[in-house]
């Protein structure tokens, strides 16, 4: 079991109000499964893939990475899951813009402590995975955003972390070059990754293989490709 | 370790190129550490170079070597005090000289006064001229370059013989032997036996006499010739250094003797000694050395408050930046690094930048007297510049460290 949380919570404090963005949610994901997280906008697609990327601890409930009790862990531990155990790949690329392609992909590699010459060849090979050897020296600007996420998907996969985790990874992309991201999703899932992604995109979510939707803070449907319905939330009429 | 090898290298790379895309910003904020460093080290270097020249200048007189005069040196009360005193006469240089005995190595009693010097159809005007023994050459460190010094036989029999300082030699003879040679002092011939060696300014920083425009004739002749009115005065050397304090006591006893002073009566005459000007100095270079350290501490408090503040700057803009290292591995430490290692940069070039100032400044100063900027000049402003940039950075590093990687990468 890699991750696996039980009545997980988050509340947002602005001010005097209180915003839910998860009201107790549950789910088990196991090694090497392709997760879509779907739901509309403010379902708390974000809230819950921070958690399960330990950026964000949850307010309540018990969420077990790799059973460690995150909960338990300090800030430093936490810096180390996410520098070796887990890829982010945002929507927003989140790349350094003063650093060109080579660094942006090398950082998780120095924050792990790598030696030079390992640093090296592993960066050229995630750098070759995702197409990019001839725009290795270029910055961020110099990119289309196609290209630009395939950066930070060079970055997330260096440190050869277990699960990578992809919030709306296409939201910013036309549809082609949407297509041509999920190729390289489909590839690591093929590699044995673990791959959750967020979309509001039916296309796009039909590469996964397992299909979880949010209502309100909610898992409302959490279903397998083939059919087979992992959970379904009964909904009681008011 | 080597993970940590690779963060410093990475914080230094960081710096770099914040540094570089903020030039101007970086620039200005230096310049209260720039003012501060040029400061201190202006100072350190100048202090330095004054204490060395005038320490090589006083040692002309010899640390070991109490002087008796009429007056004190330095009259820090009422001149008029000393005005009525008996001059110290020949006479009383050879009683002292007696009553020490075998408790002192040496009396050398001067005298001196203003001639014209003249060489052929040269004439040299305010040469000082000094009446002296062949004892000079234990209570002074001139040695002869050339020829030989006044002697035992010279005094004795008041002969007309000089020994010229090394300007004398060069305006008057420039590369000619002048030994054997006559020269006119005042109304005098006098024949050259000797030349001193190149000694330069006695507190040449201070202005003082050039020790080089003089020269040295026994003191029996000077007696003879320009008349026995001047006071004496009688350099002591003493056998020890650690006998000056009693030996100066021995000399007070007899001179009292000597000149027949009642018990009851104050001393009418002075011993006065070279660590009178090292003391005097040293409360000068005090005072000019805490205004140094004033004036440093003040422009590096203002420099370091600058470096702080563009240092809270930094991290604000650099929010999202923070966010994105922490998401992906980096830890407190290292952000934290990160930031105190910006701060130390800019603060290390504002740093060359006083040290390319205060080279020059030292260079200009060398030209009035020795001001070198000296290694360990360089190292204390480098160390300096460290602190200060570690100290101003850290708070804003610690704000830096401490941000949430979530608040961080949705701060727009
Ligand atoms: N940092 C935050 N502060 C306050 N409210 C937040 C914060 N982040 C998210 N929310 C709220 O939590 C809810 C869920 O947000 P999010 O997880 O981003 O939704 P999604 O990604 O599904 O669009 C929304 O109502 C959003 O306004
Ligand atoms: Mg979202």
């Amino acid at each position: 079991m890699v991750i696996d949380f039980r009545n997980m919570t988050k509340v947002y404090t602005i001010g005097t109000e209180q915003v839910h963005a998860l009201r107790g949610v549950s789910m088990t994901i196991k090694k090497n499964e392709y997760i879509a997280l779907m739901g509309p906008s403010g379902s708390g697609k974000s809230t819950m893939m921070n958690m399960i990327g330990c950026l964000d601890t949850p307010t309540s409930g018990e969420y077990l990475f790799e059973g460690q009790d995150v909960a338990k862990l300090t800030d430093d531990q936490l810096a180390e899951i996410r520098n070796k155990r887990i890829g982010f790949v945002f929507q927003n690329f989140n790349l350094i813009p003063r650093s060109d392609v080579f660094h942006n992909v090398e950082l998780p590699m120095i924050y792990a402590g790598v030696g030079a010459a390992e640093r090296k060849s592993a960066t050229l090979d995630a750098i070759e995975k995702v197409g990019l050897t001839e725009r290795m020296k270029h910055k961020p600007n110099e990119l289309s955003g196609g290209q630009r996420q395939r950066v930070a998907i060079a970055r997330a996969l260096v440190n050869n972390p277990s699960i990578i985790l992809a919030d709306e990874p296409t939201g910013n992309l036309d549809s082609k070059t949407g297509e041509e991201i999920m190729g390289v999703f489909e590839d690591l899932y093929k590699a044995g990754n673990t791959i959750i992604l967020v979309t509001h995109e039916e296309d796009i979510a039909s590469h996964a293989r397992r299909v979880v939707r949010l209502k309100d803070g909610c898992i409302e449907v959490d279903e397998m490709m083939n059919g087979r319905k992992v959970f379904k939330k009964v909904l009681v009429d008011a | 370790m080597k993970r940590l090898f690779y963060e410093t290298l990475e914080a230094f790379r960081i710096a770099l190129n914040a540094i570089r895309a903020n030039k101007a910003r970086g620039f200005l904020t230096t310049l209260g550490i720039v003012i501060g460093i040029t400061a201190v080290s202006t100072t350190m270097t100048v202090m330095v170079g004054m204490r060395n020249s005038f320490q090589s200048q006083l040692s002309a007189m010899g640390t070991d070597v109490l002087y008796v005069s009429k007056h004190p040196w330095l009259i820090m009360d009422d001149w008029w005090k000393y005005r009525n005193r008996p001059q110290i006469t020949f006479d009383e240089s050879k009683k002292l000289k007696k009553a020490l005995g075998d408790k002192i190595v040496a009396v050398n009693p001067s005298v001196g006064t203003v001639r014209p010097v003249k060489y052929e159809s040269k004439t040299l005007e305010d040469i000082f001229v000094r009446g002296t023994t062949e004892n000079e050459l234990f209570t002074s460190s001139a040695v002869p370059a050339a020829g030989r010094f006044v002697t035992n036989l010279d005094v004795e029999n008041s002969k007309y013989i000089c020994v010229i300082g090394y300007d004398v030699k060069e305006k008057l003879f420039e590369n000619k032997d002048p030994i054997g040679k006559k020269l006119k002092i005042g109304a005098y011939n006098f024949k050259i036996v000797g030349v001193i060696e190149k000694q330069g300014r006695f507190l040449g920083g201070l202005g003082g006499p050039n020790l080089d425009a003089q020269v040295a004739i026994p003191i029996s002749t000077f007696l003879k010739s320009y008349g026995r009115s001047r006071g004496l005065q009688l350099a002591v050397k003493v056998k020890d250094m650690s006998l000056m304090d009693d030996t100066s006591d021995e000399i007070t006893g007899a001179m009292r003797k000597i000149r027949k002073l009642k018990p009851t009566a104050g001393e009418n005459f002075s011993i006065n000694r070279q660590d009178t000007f090292t003391k005097v100095y040293d409360q000068i270079m005090g005072v000019v050395g805490l205004v140094g350290v004033l004036i440093t501490s003040i422009s590096l408090f203002v420099g370091g408050i600058g470096v702080m503040n563009i240092m809270f700057v930094s991290v604000t803009e650099r929010t999202r930046e923070i966010g994105i290292r922490k998401a992906i591995g980096a830890k407190r430490k290292t952000i934290l690094v990160q930031f105190l290692f910006e701060a130390a940069m800019i603060c290390l070039i504002g740093c060359g930048i006083a040290l390319i100032l205060s080279y020059i400044i030292s260079y200009i100063i060398n030209i009035f007297f020795t001001a070198q900027l000296s290694i360990g000049v360089v190292l204390v402003a480098v160390l300096i510049a460290i602190v200060v940039g570690i100290l101003s950075g850290f708070l804003p590093a610690l704000k830096a460290s401490r941000l949430d990687p979530i608040d961080a990468l949705r701060y727009e």
